[in-house]
């Protein structure tokens, strides 16, 4: 069964990954950044994930970026790629679906490496998401699959490793990778 | 007399210093013919996005300034975009608008609306200052102010038809192509803020 995952977890795993990130970007050749914060969310609010979205709000070592939509945060994050700073979109289903234009446009004919954490907001406990009685839960991995935009569950605390495992998934491809929140995060 | 968009473009180009700039639509022709650097990326393929990207620019690189030569088609597709850019208190960042009235690239077909006073709309989202400019030697005056001048600003430029569409002149690279070589530019740059 699935299971919430805390949003300190979440939180201390995006640092991880930050951190990771902004190693990786030096070894590149990138000059240190003039600011102290380790990358950005681009975020439009998800009610799956609020927990970690009020969170951050106090986390300094985080900048949170909200958008109006999930094309401007697909947008917003090609040019902080292309300026050097990491980042991570924090959106939901619906989300997705509003903005698989630009997802296409972006991260994969852009050759953009966008990554995503995507709420599965209404997800039924006790049921496969593919089998959901709700279409935008039923239908996002089917969407995914059919754009090849590589992706995994998060479907309790023991998966929170996934968030590491599919940002370097989308830099390595250079193109868009997700993970999907199962549960309303806690 | 409405400003032709090339003249435009080149009164931009002869002050950008080293500027990113983000055209799209019937900007990017000329655009690449006037300034055929390193330091563009043409919003391609997701119309609607330039404000977007030329703000995650804009963010990423607060030492530049970061010029974007929106078009009011364009603009109207991610009308938020306006409260998202105001928002972010980016300082660095320019949006220019080549109000022509119509979707050029598609044939002319007029935009919704009824003259939709753009520069209201931005002052209203929360940019630090807007401008409404109808003549070139206008634009050119306040060129200077514009590019120190603390932003978010938003220039509404009152344009005719560019020479050429994206249709018309299909030589520009992909956007891929694009962004990748503005990355490997900004890479190799000291970062300031």
């Amino acid at each position: 069964m699935p299971d919430s995952i805390p949003a300190p977890l979440i939180i201390d795993t995006l640092k991880d990954v930050f951190r990771e990130a902004r190693a990786a970007l030096a070894a590149e050749g990138w000059p240190a950044p003039p600011h102290p914060w380790l990358g950005w969310i681009l975020s439009v609010p998800d009610t799956h994930q609020k927990t970690v979205l009020a969170a951050l709000d106090k986390e300094e070592a985080i900048r949170v970026l909200t958008c109006a939509t999930e094309d401007e945060a697909n947008a917003v994050a090609a040019g902080l790629w292309a300026g050097g700073e990491p980042c991570v979109l924090m959106i939901q289903h619906a989300g997705l679906y509003a903005s698989v234009n630009t997802l296409r446009g972006v991260a994969m004919d852009g050759r953009v490496p966008v990554f995503a954490m995507i709420g599965l907001l209404s997800r039924e406990r006790d049921k496969d998401p593919r089998e959901s009685r709700h279409s935008m839960v039923r239908y996002c991995e089917p969407l995914l699959d059919t754009f090849g935009v590589p992706h995994a569950r998060l479907e309790g605390p023991d998966d929170v490793h996934r968030i590491g495992e599919y940002y370097r998934l989308a830099q390595q491809r250079r193109g868009p990778a997700a993970v999907l929140v199962g549960l309303e995060t806690s | 007399m409405p400003i032709k968009p090339e003249d435009a473009l080149r009164a931009i180009a002869a002050v950008r210093g080293d500027a990113i700039c983000v055209p799209t639509m019937t900007t990017a022709p000329a655009w690449r013919t006037i300034a055929p650097d390193d330091l563009s990326a043409t919003c391609v393929g997701f119309m609607g996005g330039a404000s977007s990207l030329g703000l995650g620019l804009a963010l990423a690189r607060p030492e530049r300034r970061v010029l974007v030569f929106d078009g009011d088609g364009s603009l109207l597709m991610q009308l938020g975009a306006l409260a998202t850019n105001a928002g972010a208190r980016a300082r660095n960042f320019v949006h220019f608008l080549f109000k022509n009235g119509v979707y050029h690239t598609s044939g002319a077909q007029a935009v919704p609306g009824l003259d939709v006073d753009f520069g209201l709309m931005a002052k209203g989202a929360g940019y630090r200052r807007t401008y409404a400019i109808h003549e070139l030697e206008e634009l050119k005056r306040r060129l200077p102010a514009l590019l120190t001048e603390e932003g978010p600003l938003f220039v509404e430029l009152s344009t005719g038809l560019a020479d050429k569409t994206p249709m018309q002149d299909r030589s520009g690279r992909p956007f891929h192509e694009q962004i990748g070589t503005l990355r490997g530019r900004l890479k190799g740059t000291p970062r300031g803020g």
